[in-house]
Formats: C-alpha cells, structure tokens, sequence
C-alpha cells in the first residue's frame, strides 16, 4: 500500500521533500497556513556564505565549519547530501531559473550594492559577479519603489573585492511607467509588463539608450514573471550582458521559483492544502496518527503515516517566545535545543543572537529526537528552519540546509515504506 | 442581537485585531488579482493593515471600494492576517450612509430567482436584448455585458415534488441538502445532480425549504440584511434535524455559513456555528469519503480533458481544491488546474458598471485558458462564476459534479 505523508509548510524544504516524495511512489498533502518564504528570498540558493570569513567554495568549507559550531545542522548533513540536494533543486526548477555549481560561491551585488555570496542563481543574475576590472552601469527606474543605482553603485566601487581589486560602475535613471497612472509601482507590476514583449521592446530600447560600449548592464530584477526568457530578450536587444539585482519582496525572482516548485509539486500529484494552520495532533504508540487543520468550519484530520514539519523558525511562528523567555514549538509542542544562559543579548551588530539558534533536534534521518536522545517520535520529521543550530541568514545558508534536510528526510521516508512492504510482503 | 451590531461590530471589534501580525512582506500583494490588472485598487497591503491604522470611523483610502472581496489576500498571508476581511468590514463603513441604490438591489438573489422563475422565456429574452440592458446600465449602474443568470421554468422544489423516489435503497443514513438561491431558482440541474449522486452512494437526501445566505448583501456592506438572512437559513437548514451532516454544492454560499457571516459581520450565534460546522462542500464530503475508503470508484470512463476552475470563495475556505482530487479518481478525465486566482465575477463586482472592466480583465488569463485547453467545456464550483466563465469564454460550464454523475452511471 501507498505510503501517506503529510508535509507541513511549503518554503523550500517543505515544497522539496513533497515532490521528492510524491516522485518516489508517496501520496502526499502539502498543508500550508501561508504562501512559503521562497518568494521573499532572493531566487538563489545559499549552502554558505560567511562562516564567519566570507566563504568562496562552500562544500570544502563545511565540515571545517560544522566542527566549529557544534550542533549545527550541516553536523547531520554531509557535503555530498547537501551537493546532491542542491544539485537536485537546480534540475527541478530547470537551468532557465537555477545555473551554477554547488562547489563554488558567486558573489553577486544586492539591491544595497553589497556583495553577497550565493550558490546558484538564476541565468539572468551570473552576469553580475563581482570581479576585479568589471564595467557596471546600474539602471533605475523613476516609478520603481525600492531600487537605488546611486546606492548601489556609490557601495559597489568602493568595495575591496572577494578575489581581490575594484570594480567601476555608473548609475543612470529611466522615466519609464510600467501602467499609466501609477507613479510607485513594485517590482511584480514591472515584472508583469515585461512579460508583454511590445513592452519589452520599448523598455530594452530605453535602456539602451543609456549604455556605453563594454559596460554590463545591471537592472532591477524585475525581468519577466511568467515568461523565463525575457531576461535574455532584453539582453540581445540592448545588446550587451545584462543582470538582475534582487529587490525586497516582493521578490520577483523568488517568485519564479517558487511558482515553478509549486507546479512540479501539483503536477507529481501532491495535494497542496494553503490557507489553513495544523492546530493539533494525535499520536499513539509512540507515532503520531494524524494532525488537525483549521479550516474554515472546523477541524479536519490528516491522517498519514509519516509527517515533515517544514514550518520554519520564528519569522513564520513556527517557533513562538513569550516575555518570560519560554519557547515553544507550535504544532507538537515538540521538546527544543536551546543555548544556555541569556537568549537576546544587546549588542545588535555584535554576534548572533542566542535566540535564533533555537529549534528542533533531528538524527541523521531528520526524525525529531529530544536533544541529545531518542526520537520523539517514529515517523516525524524535520526540515528547514525549525532545526536547530544556524542562524541562517548570518551564515547565508538557509536554502543549502532546507533542501538537504528535505531530501534526506524524504528519502528516509521512503526507504521507511519500503522497508516495511518488504517485510508486509515476508510475513 | 439589535440591528446595527454588524456595522458595529465592523467599526469597533474588526479583524482589525490581527492587523499587527503583519509584517509587510508583501505576499498578499502577489496574489491580489485586483491590483494586478488596475492601479485603482492599491493593493490588500495597503488598503489593508496599512491604511486601518489610519481609519477612525472614517476611511482614509477609498480605492477601499475597488477590493472584490475574493479573499486571496487572506488565504495567502503566512501570518493570519485576516486582510480581506479588515477591508470587507472597513468597506462596509465606508458605505454605510451612501449606500447605492443598485447594491441594495442586485443583492436580493432570492428576488430575483423568485420574480424570474414564472416567466423564465420571458425574462431571459428580456435580458438578452441590448436596448434594454443599456437602460439598465444607466439607471441601474449594472453594466450592459455582465453575465446574467438564465431563468429556468422549473425550480428544485418544483422538481422534487414531482420525480420519482430514488432508485437506490438509504443505507448509509440521512443527510440535509443545501442548495442556495441560484441552486434552487437558476442552476437546477446541479441540485438535481447532487441529490442523486448523494442517493446512489445509499444516502436518504433531505431538502428543506430554504432561503438565502446573504453572501451578496454583506458583500456589498448589508450587514443587518444579511444576518437576517443568514440565521434564517440557519433555521431552515436545523428544520431538517439537529445532527445531520449538512451538503452543499453551492461553493460560495458554503463560505459564507462556515465563516464569512462570523469573521467578517461578527455573527455570533450557536445556531450559525451549528450548521456552519456540519456543512460540506459537495467535493469535499466525496474526498472525505474517499479518505475513509467509503467511496465507491467503479467510474465509467470519461474521455475528457478540461480546465477545473476552483472559485476564490470555494479556496478561502482553506480545504485545498476538494474537486481535484476526485476528478483524478475518474478514468480518462484529465482536469486542468486554471491557476487563476479569481474569474472576476466575485459575486456581484463584476456586475457593476464601474468595475466591469476590471472584472474582465481578472477573468482573461482564465478564459484563455478554457480556450485553449478546451474551448467547449470546463468545470467550476460556484454558479456566478460559471456564468462569467461561460461569458467570458464561450465554453459550456459546469459543476464537477455533472462528471461524477455522469461516471457512476446516472443519467
């Protein structure tokens, strides 16, 4: 018989470990109380960035860093888990949303003109990466909210580069609406004229317009929505390399990949269930039997036998404090790993908050187990940000540790079932 | 419960307590199929927990009015923000001592089903010829190419008094039947078809008579007409007997007993929680069942592919699209997700003269999209959007539950 699993969450951990199981023969409902954080990320994926050095080729530095901070969950996830996820990630979404090489950190400007280490990005960013001699010219546009090219640029040129030297880089403006009558609109709306390609056109001929012969043309990522070539159209008509900055959400090029994921989810079959919160559970026999959704006109159980809890930390109230400083877990009340003495210190630029590092502890399997001890239960698990230990976007390694615990967690799921029709299939 | 506690209830109390859980990233934006296609409507961010903080009685921000009430902004926050509902209310505000004409009056449903049903040829022509519906756009404000609904010459209850008894012997006990006023009056044939799938699967079928929930009214900021309403349908649907697991296949309508009537007008009465927590969309009792292992899957075969187009008001109930699941049980039948997010229609919206165009635009990915996949047929859960999907593409639109009919062999 089919194996049921039921996932809780749908960020990048939640929507992997759903289509990695509904690939692999599971019947799978995906509950979300919300849209997942992929959409507010930046549409890269980081395995390390910082640790805290900047780092340059994430998977040797792992296991040197794991060691160094005990607990962590790249303690539990070895390097070629976390390349085979992160490989497997770029081949779900497709090299038109996801190119690069998990080995090695691009190192990409952001929409504050910092220099930011990431793993893969999209094909429409590559042409931004930050090395000695490169020619930026930075284009705004007057009605976009939330991109500044003086900004970016006045940060970008005076930074000392990752691999050494300087870049150059200008910044130009365009007065160019993306509807009429609008004077602030966000990157989506941009995104959604610059699927039109009659607007397309004008746009890459605006753009052109403000060019010099051997700059790289550095544009909000505003690029296309739904159509995943705009990006190279405007490229070819402007007629120099061009590259998207990520803006604050909402996050075009988060937007495509989780739009992308959430579609591969559906189309293996996963039943996806949003708007609603898992308000409680049963268990009995040391397993848990089902979880209660909310939904509108009361309770409804979810019966399965394995569960992921993909839920995240406290940016989703996944994890809740309250003023005394007790935390709690909210969907099992599960047991928590927390740092000892103060949680907040008050140093706000100094090092990371205790607080961030509190979660749940998993085994290899990423079955949830009291820290220090057994599994909590027989068939829950756990992956993304509620598991304990990183401050993932210090580290910058949010999506290297969602994909990988999704994966292994997944593939323990599944090994768990067929184990069990084996020995169904012995007796 | 006095008069003015809906207005009330929307001025003080509001969902306006969850407003502080929003963090501003923005979700709702992204999925507000409004403002995706007018800078008139500003967006459930800010027309939303933003522009609250400001209200006082008075509301700062009248692009308010151009919300359509879909709920997709809700659905989607991941931090419980009821956003649809703190505009849902605000609006209601807002109008309270301007309340058009032309609201008050395209919210009366029952009316109309009731006024057409006995001269349905008659009406029907009557709406169809242009002349007339301009006049109707200028004095009415309801704008000439809206959808309207098609009269029929016979009712449910005039169907159920006549027909034969079920030919399936009840085995497995006793349900209460929902339909709702375009159910009962316009949409016949898809109370007709529920009732006797219900049947086949060995259930005794009872259809009380029955009024109107008032989703239009408080859609439209009625509040006090519509609670009326909403409990006195809460009496009818109780006649029937106090336990029974109550059916729907009226997707709106479901919304509006499960939990529109108390998060947004602040009902607060045992009689709504009592049939607001025993009723089922029709699909999702079916996948209930399915779950169980109770249900039969002996489906005849049904060559078809079509988009599946599951109404806003059917998804923020927060079930997921029941009528997927059980269209996959179905040999041959390949359902289409529309990936929409709104036809447009939202209730009466797109029926105004002001916001018909808006409305059209919302519903044209969805239309291209039954056009291409297939221009003859789709499937939706919900009665106006069928009109506005059968308007706005061409294509014959029906309940999935025509399909689950039809594969178990009923005719």
């Amino acid at each position: 018989m089919m194996t049921r699993v039921v996932v809780i969450g749908a960020g990048p951990a939640g929507l992997v470990a759903a289509i990695r199981l509904a690939e692999g023969g599971a019947r799978v409902a995906l509950l979300n109380k919300g849209t997942g954080g992929l959409q507010l990320g930046q549409g890269t994926l980081d395995i390390l960035g910082y640790g805290p050095d900047r780092v340059e080729r994430p998977l040797d530095a792992l296991a040197g860093f794991a060691e160094a901070h005990p607990g962590h969950p790249y303690g539990v996830l070895p390097a070629d888990l976390v390349a085979r996820s992160a490989n497997y990630l770029r081949d779900l979404v497709g090299p038109a949303l996801l190119v690069g090489d998990a080995a090695s950190n691009l190192q990409l400007p952001t929409a504050v003109g910092a220099v930011r280490p990431t793993a893969l990005a999209s094909p429409s960013m590559t042409a931004g990466a930050c090395v000695d001699g490169a020619r930026f010219v930075i284009v705004g546009l007057r009605q976009l909210k939330d991109f500044y090219p003086e900004l970016v640029v006045g940060n970008l040129v005076r930074t000392d580069l990752p691999g050494g030297g300087r870049l150059q880089a200008r910044a130009a403006m365009l007065d160019l609406p993306a509807r009429e009558g609008e004077i602030d609109s966000t990157g989506l709306t941009y995104a959604r004229a610059l699927d039109d390609p009659a607007y397309r056109k004008r746009f890459a001929q605006a753009v052109k317009a403000v060019v010099e012969p051997g700059e790289t043309v550095g544009l909000p990522a505003v690029l296309g929505l739904d159509d995943h070539n705009a990006w190279s159209e405007v490229a070819e008509a402007i007629g120099a390399p061009v590259f998207e900055i990520p803006l604050p959400p909402p996050s075009v090029p988060g937007m495509r990949l989780n739009r992308a994921l959430t579609a591969r989810a559906k189309a293996a079959g996963v039943r996806v269930v949003p708007g609603s919160k898992v308000t409680g559970f049963r268990a009995s026999g040391g397993a848990v039997d089902s979880v209660q959704l909310a939904t509108a006109g009361g309770d409804r159980d979810f019966v399965a036998d394995a569960f992921v809890l993909a839920t995240g930390g406290f940016e989703s109230g996944a994890l809740t404090a309250d003023s005394y400083h007790n935390v709690h877990e909210s969907v099992f009340d599960l047991p928590l790993r927390r740092p000892e003495g103060h949680l907040v210190h008050g140093d706000y630029w100094g090092d990371p908050q205790p607080l961030f590092t509190i979660g749940v502890e998993v085994d290899e399997q990423m079955l949830v187990r009291h820290p220090g001890g057994d599994p909590v239960y027989t068939n829950l698990y756990a992956a993304g940000g509620i598991l304990a230990g990183a401050t993932r976007w210090q580290e910058k390694s949010g999506e290297g540790i969602a994909v990988a615990s999704a994966v292994r967690a997944a593939d323990s799921i599944l090994a768990a079932a067929a184990t069990a029709t084996d020995q169904g299939a012995a007796s | 419960m006095n008069a003015s506690h809906g207005l009330e209830f929307a001025q003080t109390e509001v969902a306006r307590a969850s407003l502080d859980h929003c963090v501003k990233c923005t979700i709702c934006e992204t999925h507000c199929p409004v403002s995706a296609v007018t800078p008139k409507f500003t967006g459930p961010k800010f027309v939303g927990p933003q522009a609250e903080r400001f209200r006082h009685g008075e509301s700062v921000d009248h692009s308010l009015d151009y919300c359509s009430s879909c709920g997709a902004c809700t659905l989607a926050c991941p931090q419980g923000v009821k956003i649809a509902e703190i505009n849902g209310q605000a609006r209601a505000v807002m109008k309270a001592d301007h309340m058009p004409l032309r609201d008050q009056l395209i919210s009366q449903t029952t009316l109309m089903g009731m006024a057409m049903t006995p001269v349905a040829p008659v009406a029907n022509a009557a709406l169809s010829l242009k002349p007339l519906r301009t006049v109707i756009e200028k004095v009415m404000g309801i704008h000439r190419d809206a959808p309207m609904p098609k009269a029929n010459t016979q009712t449910i209850t005039g169907w159920l008094k006549k027909r034969q008894n079920p030919a399936t012997k009840a085995t497995r006990g006793t349900l209460v039947f929902f339909h709702g006023c375009a159910g009962g009056y316009f949409e016949v044939e898809t109370s007709k078809k529920s009732i006797e799938v219900l049947e086949h699967l060995g259930y005794e079928v009872l259809v009380p008579k029955q009024g109107c929930c008032g989703l239009a009214q408080q859609s439209n900021g009625l509040f006090d007409g519509a609670t009326d309403k909403v409990l006195k349908l809460c009496d009818d649907l109780r006649s029937a007997g106090r336990d029974l697991t109550i059916i729907s296949s009226s997707g709106s309508c479901t919304g509006m007993l499960k939990h529109e009537a108390h998060e947004i007008m602040g009902v607060d009465d045992s009689r709504l929680k009592d049939v607001g927590t025993r009723i089922r969309d029709i699909m999702e009792f079916l996948l209930e069942l399915y779950e169980a292992g109770e249900l039969p899957t002996d489906f005849k075969p049904i060559e078809l592919t079509a988009v599946y187009h599951a109404p806003c008001q059917l998804k923020s109930q927060g079930m997921g699209q029941p009528a997927m699941e059980i269209l996959k049980l179905i040999p041959g039948v390949e359902a289409v997700e529309s990936g929409a997010t709104c036809c447009g229609i939202a209730g009466t919206y797109g029926l105004k003269k002001e916001k018909y165009e808006i409305a059209q635009a919302v519903g044209k990915p969805l239309f291209d999209k039954v056009k291409e996949v297939n221009p003859e047929y789709a499937m939706c859960d919900t009665e106006t959007c069928r009109w506005q999907i059968r308007k706005g593409s061409g294509a014959q639109v029906e309940h999935p539950i025509f399909l689950v009919h039809q594969a178990y062999g009923l005719r």
